[in-house]
């Protein structure tokens, strides 16, 4: 049993920290890629921008520019201080439900890319800026997985983080070989930066070696039963925390969200990868995007936002 | 920077500042925490003095610094709110303990001990028979058109007949080193956080001096106030859920609200996480709806119910007084509590001890000139310059009159404020508040400070053996809010015996 207004913030927090990662990891290889002035540098700005979400965003800008505001304007909602804030906001709200620990990794994390001396740090070295935000979020992960009961409100952080990281890698897949207007992205380069930004590089090459091919990348990102952010292992862990969590509540009425994310597990799960094919990118990811949006708003309907008229006592 | 001097600069320094002080007039010279008249260290500060000594400026400055970071990551903080940007301060903490002895502790302790007990009594015969306006001791029109005295709450079943279960006094400390109190607080009184915290960070800061100092422990703090509030609706529930009810995270004290219910393990709630039916209150939680039994509210009176009191608030609950009144819920502090602790009704708290308890105050007054009284109004217009003017309803420092720091046009615009409504104010003499040693821009200096401690009453009345010590941070100011540039420092009472294998 827990307040639905703290398990709403615990679920965002988790979204929000998993999205402030995300970008994290997007604008430090865009960088990295960009540093080379080839077309495949140019493929990479644009399908990073194109993640990023809105269209209108770094239009004019060069590369670093884009990071830039990506990362410390505080205005830009999508920003990774806007993130940041936000989630640090949220666990403010719930600050007696996570552990000191946790709470001050956050706290810490937000102090330093607000502070006077955040936009210093990105000039001076902007991968070393971003990946301490990556490596302090993996902290707080850590702790929050290290000292927080792994209980309900546990179930609520992770399902934010893994909804939120099955729609920021289907959306990649989306951009990169799902977009039927534009070809798939079949450059050697674009691919690897893609993998980088799927934080999937290390794996791929353990899994497929060093043969980088699209369709490869999409079996690994899609239906990997290991990997941690493949659309399967995500989809996975959605559908057994939901099944934790309906174990602390008692009314018919949660079916719905755990019966969405078991159909969306299933059907990565026995999809015939054999016969994977590039033009399938855009059906099976558009599938994995909407089921998601589902089971959100079933999330709110079952947990946060239910009728009272349901659940008054007789 | 000067070179880091060894050996007792900043207690010699101190010493002299202490020393070279005089007054004017022919007021008396404030009390020092630490140093007597002479210029000698009391007894109970000796080993801090000691400790002190053998640190040099870098070393303090680097503890300071560690405190207020301390402070800073665990999100003590106020929110600044101003222009397109809002900030977070910590409250200045100074790294410098304040120290009372046992045996002046004691008389602190009954005082205040007595007086709780007397006013709670009070608070039930005024919603009650109302005796003691009917004998005269207090005036009715006094009590009954105070602004905090709740109609709504006449008659109404109290457990234990205890209205305020958190009360945190202001003490400050005369000339002659006695204790007085300044001002009840018996709403929603707040500070117990920074108490707690401040003793964290002092265990760092001077953990050998602490240990050896036998510093009374107050960590059972939110152990003791979950089991008051618990004990409040003991005798009809086996086992309550308590739940603290805030504003919001917008709210200056939200830090602590959220401290006291992870320590007590207490859902946080707001306003609107709470639903009244068939006058029963619940919560919302992801399995449903829940019911509650008691709520530590730290929300203002007028706020917690629209439909009873304020009608434009969003932070309450529509129902939660039906829901009380009814018996279903019990609402800690309870409403009405206000009317105890009112500017006007202070001054006649001596002679309400005496008509409940048969007692003598333990702890005095400051001398208080009700304006409503025409003999004592004209006494106050006449003194304007040597008082201290206070309209009943404010608190927090504002709309008072500080006579001998005012010019002469700020005290003839306050007297005709104070002739067009006599009800509305008090005066009283300047007081002065003791000064402690406080680390200032890195050199130890005095600074003028009072007393909180926080008292609990349910089944039976518990003074913590701790308090919330207030600093003034503005050289020679008495204002101790935190809303004006106070800060704030950890108190060690002293007497906790050592504890062997």
């Amino acid at each position: 049993m827990m307040l639905a207004r703290v398990a709403d913030s615990l679920y965002w927090i988790g979204r929000y920290v998993e999205r402030a990662e995300h970008m994290c990891r997007l604008s430090d290889v865009m960088l990295n890629a960009t540093l080379d002035r080839t077309d495949a540098a140019t493929q990479v700005a644009s399908i990073v921008q194109a993640a990023v979400g809105d269209p209108e965003t770094g239009i004019g800008l060069t590369p670093y520019q884009m990071a830039r505001s990506l990362a410390l304007d505080r205005e830009d909602a999508g920003s990774i201080t806007a993130s940041l804030s936000r989630a640090r906001e949220n666990a403010r709200q719930v600050r007696d439900q996570i552990t000191t620990e946790t709470w001050e990794r956050l706290n810490l994390i937000y102090l330093r890319v607000t502070g006077p001396g955040a936009a210093k740090a990105f000039e001076d070295g902007s991968s070393a800026f971003l990946n301490e935000i990556i490596s302090d979020l993996h902290m707080f992960k850590g702790a929050a997985d290290a000292t927080m009961s792994h209980g309900e409100g546990w179930g609520f952080l992770m399902l934010g983080v893994y909804l939120e990281r099955a729609q920021l890698i289907a959306r990649l897949l989306k951009v990169c070989f799902g977009d039927d207007k534009q070809s798939p992205v079949t450059d050697h380069a674009a691919l690897t930066s893609l993998l980088r930004m799927g934080c999937a590089l290390e794996p791929y090459l353990r899994r497929y070696t060093a043969d980088i091919q699209p369709r490869l990348i999409l079996e690994f990102l899609m239906f990997d039963a290991d990997f941690p952010r493949s659309l399967r292992f995500t989809t996975s862990r959605i559908a057994e925390h939901l099944a934790g969590l309906s174990g602390y509540v008692d009314h018919s009425s949660h079916s719905g969200p755990e019966r969405f994310a078991g159909r969306l597990k299933a059907r990565l799960q026995y999809a015939d990868v054999d016969n994977l094919q590039i033009r399938d990118a855009s059906p099976m990811v558009g599938t994995v995007l909407d089921e998601c949006a589902a089971i959100h708003s079933a999330i709110y309907d079952t947990f946060v936002a239910y009728s009272l008229e349901m659940r008054l006592p007789a | 920077m000067s070179p880091t001097v060894k050996g007792g600069k900043f207690t010699v320094g101190y010493r002299v500042a202490i020393a070279g002080r005089s007054n004017a007039d022919s007021t008396p010279l404030p009390y020092d925490e630490m140093m007597t008249a002479d210029g000698s260290v009391r007894p109970h500060y000796k080993a801090l003095d000691q400790r002190v000594a053998t640190l040099g400026d870098q070393e303090l400055a680097d503890r300071q610094k560690t405190l207020e970071r301390f402070f800073l990551l665990q999100g003590i903080t106020f929110t600044v709110y101003g222009g397109e940007s809002s900030t977070e301060r910590i409250i200045p903490t100074d790294l410098l303990p304040r120290i009372i002895p046992a045996e002046e502790w004691a008389v602190v302790e009954a005082g205040l001990t007595q007086r709780l007990r007397a006013l709670n009594m009070f608070l039930d015969d005024i919603y009650g028979a109302q005796q003691i306006l009917m004998d005269g001791v207090v005036p009715r029109e006094l009590v009954l058109s105070a602004p905090s005295y709740r109609r709504e709450m006449q008659n109404l079943y109290v457990p234990h007949k205890a209205y305020a279960n958190v009360c945190g006094s202001d003490l400050i400390r005369q000339p002659d080193g006695a204790f007085a109190v300044l001002e009840d607080n018996l709403r929603v009184p707040s500070g117990v956080s920074y108490m707690l915290a401040n003793r964290e960070a002092s265990k760092r800061t001077f953990p050998g001096t602490f240990r050896l100092a036998g510093v009374r422990a107050i960590d059972r703090y939110p152990d003791l106030l979950l089991s008051t509030l618990k004990g409040m609706a003991a005798d009809w529930r086996p086992n309550p859920q308590v739940v603290v009810l805030t504003p919001g995270v917008y709210n200056s004290a939200y830090y602590e609200h959220a401290y006291l219910a992870r320590l007590m393990g207490a859902p946080l709630v707001e306003g609107r996480d709470l639903v009244v039916h068939d006058n029963m209150v619940y919560m919302r939680t992801t399995t449903g709806l829940r019911r509650i039994d008691v709520i530590y509210r730290r929300v203002d009176d007028d706020f917690i119910d629209p439909l009873t009191f304020r009608r434009d608030s969003s932070l309450g609950v529509a129902g939660l007084f039906n829901a009380y009144r009814a018996g279903n819920v019990v609402i800690c502090n309870a409403p009405g509590t206000g009317v105890a602790d009112d500017k006007a009704v202070y001054a006649y708290v001596p002679e309400i001890i005496k008509y409940y308890l048969g007692e003598d105050a333990i702890l005095p007054n400051i001398e208080t000139y009700l304006c409503r009284e025409p003999a004592q109004l004209s006494h106050v217009l006449a003194n304007l310059d040597k008082l201290v003017v206070k309209a009943v309803g404010a608190s927090g420092g504002y709309g008072m009159l500080i006579g001998p720091h005012a010019s002469a046009k700020e005290r003839a615009d306050f007297a005709e404020a104070i002739k067009a409504d006599p009800a509305n104010y008090i005066a009283q003499p300047t007081i002065q508040l003791s000064t402690a040693p406080c680390l200032i821009d890195g050199a130890i200096d005095a600074r003028h400070v009072d007393l909180r401690p926080f008292i609990l009453s349910g089944e039976k009345i518990v003074v913590t053996p701790g308090a919330l010590t207030r600093v003034a941070l503005k050289k020679g100011s008495l204002v101790v809010n935190s809303s004006q540039g106070g800060g704030s420092k950890d108190t060690w009472i002293l007497g906790a015996e050592e504890s062997r294998l």
